[in-house]
């Protein structure tokens, strides 16, 4: 796959372009003493945490513990509802993403993010992956036809749609259309891509392809996954951090969290011990 | 491990996994006290028993090994219920090789049976008690998750292989001043053998009880420090 990313006149001014580093950082995102507030209800406090660079970092913990949010802070999407307030800070490659010089939207093609449902517009599958593109202005035939192919040649949907690019994204099936979301999640060529619960909806073929699709991408991107599910945050990623009623209460290398978690709460919680 | 499981069926399943690893557990030291009767008692027909019942211990062995992989399958454990899981199946191959040693020393107590009787018998004893008592501890460990028992497993070990070495030679030593004993004295040497290899697989169900408990590496110390 091309490691290119578009020229930072047409997307944005302010790029979060890593400067030559040929080291994985291993504070790519990172999280310093944050507290988030949703009114004056507390939902995350005191977050610390470092997220490395092109791995997969799993979030876990039962509903309403804050992993989520702290999922949407990571591309400023909370900012999106009334009376929401954060204290702290959250950097990505060493920069701030509360920087005043950073547009939120360009932060948003630097962080894209995959639902839990899928949500292809309804136009048709090409229409999908360059929405953004036109929006930023890109106009050229041969940019937007290589990125269509290169986006969903990453997402392991090129020879599945090669054929009908031009029919209705809605006709895809379900495994289908969130492989779109990521081939379009990815065509702006993101640094992150966060992912909340990308396959609960999915049976578990189109679960496979996702889960080996995520085996790929983490070659490129940096990947933040929220799931409720174990067994996924065991295959896929590399670290798992541990959330409950909203504190990180153990984040480490996943092998060590399922095979010996330091935390009884998080024991008690993989374990089926809760509550 | 604590409070239960909120799946109660992953619970049982449990539960019932561990009761039949305690149940070949004590059919184990069943067959390792008939084995010693059969030796020192020079009863033939206890070192036939043992022989026989080695089957039953292999029929649940092999229980076990579907059990463990069902629950593995069904259920996915992570953490102490992994560990649980995976030393409990490891508990079940020792306590098979242990059995299969308690036949070893059957079939040499038949022979030894069959000829004259050796002095040197007598000083077998101590080995046997101290190897029975490893075994007991051992299944106390594993049944408890006593990680403190499950530790003196191991100097234990080393002890008896110091036993096993002296008896050897006390025994080399005499062969030459009693040549017509030299066949039973062999039969011996290889009974002690039997006995220090019960008590390695006693030390291995030690290190599976600190790993299951504490998810401690205790094997190859050596090899872990470096």
């Amino acid at each position: 796959m091309d490691q290119q990313r578009p020229e930072t006149s047409v997307v944005s001014s302010a790029s979060f372009a890593p400067v030559n580093t040929p080291a994985p950082r291993s504070d790519f995102l990172k999280v310093d003493n944050f507290n988030f507030y949703y009114g004056k209800k507390q939902a995350l406090y005191g977050i610390n945490m470092e997220i490395p660079e092109r791995q997969v970092t799993a979030f876990i913990g039962p509903s309403g513990c804050g992993k989520s949010t702290l999922l949407r802070n990571f591309n400023r999407m909370n900012e999106l509802i009334d009376g929401v307030h954060h204290e702290g800070d959250i950097l990505l490659n060493g920069r701030s993403i509360y920087d005043k010089a950073i547009e939120v939207i360009a932060l948003r093609r630097s962080i894209g993010m995959v639902f839990q449902k899928s949500n292809p517009f309804p136009k048709s599958i090409y229409e999908n992956i360059v929405y953004s593109l036109r929006i930023a202005g890109v106009n050229s035939r041969g940019i937007l036809d290589e990125s269509v192919e290169r986006s969903l040649r990453g997402a392991a949907l090129w020879e599945e749609v090669k054929d009908r690019l031009h029919d209705s994204a809605l006709g895809l099936s379900g495994g289908q259309m969130q492989r779109l979301c990521i081939a379009r999640a990815i065509a702006n060529r993101p640094e992150v891509l966060l992912m909340d619960e990308p396959c609960s909806a999915l049976d578990p073929i189109a679960t496979a392809k996702v889960e080996d699709l995520i085996h790929e991408l983490k070659k490129e991107f940096t990947i933040v996954i929220v799931t409720h599910n174990m067994q996924q945050a065991t295959r896929c990623s590399d670290k798992t951090a541990f959330f409950y009623l909203g504190k990180l209460i153990e984040f480490d290398e996943t092998q060590k969290i399922f095979t010996n978690p330091s935390e009884k709460q998080t024991e008690d919680y993989i374990t089926g011990r809760f509550g | 491990m604590g409070s239960a499981h909120i799946l109660s069926t992953f619970e049982s399943a449990l539960s019932e996994f561990r009761d039949n690893a305690l149940m070949m557990a004590s059919l184990t030291q069943r067959n390792f006290e008939h084995a010693r009767q059969g030796l020192f008692e020079r009863d033939e027909d206890w070192s036939n028993t043992v022989i026989a019942d080695d089957e039953e211990v292999d029929t649940l062995e092999m229980q076990l090994d579907r059990q463990g992989i069902d629950l593995m399958v069904r259920f996915h454990p992570v953490a102490s219920d992994l560990r649980t899981v995976v030393s409990t199946m490891k508990f079940s191959v020792n306590l098979e090789r242990i059995a299969d040693q308690c036949v070893n020393i059957a079939r040499r107590s038949r022979k030894l049976t069959s000829r004259t009787p050796v002095p040197e018998l007598v000083d077998l004893e101590a080995q046997y008690r101290f190897t029975g008592l490893m075994l007991d501890d051992a299944i106390r460990a594993f049944a408890d998750n006593n990680v403190e028992l499950a530790r003196t497993l191991r100097e234990r070990d080393r002890t008896l292989d110091m036993m096993n070495r002296d008896f050897a030679e006390k025994l080399t030593s005499l062969m030459p001043e009693k040549p017509d004993y030299i066949p039973s004295y062999m039969d011996l040497i290889f009974t002690a053998r039997f006995l220090e290899r019960i008590g390695d697989q006693a030390k291995n169900i030690g290190d599976d009880v600190i790993y299951a408990v504490s998810a401690e590496e205790s094997r190859h110390p050596r090899r872990v420090e470096e």
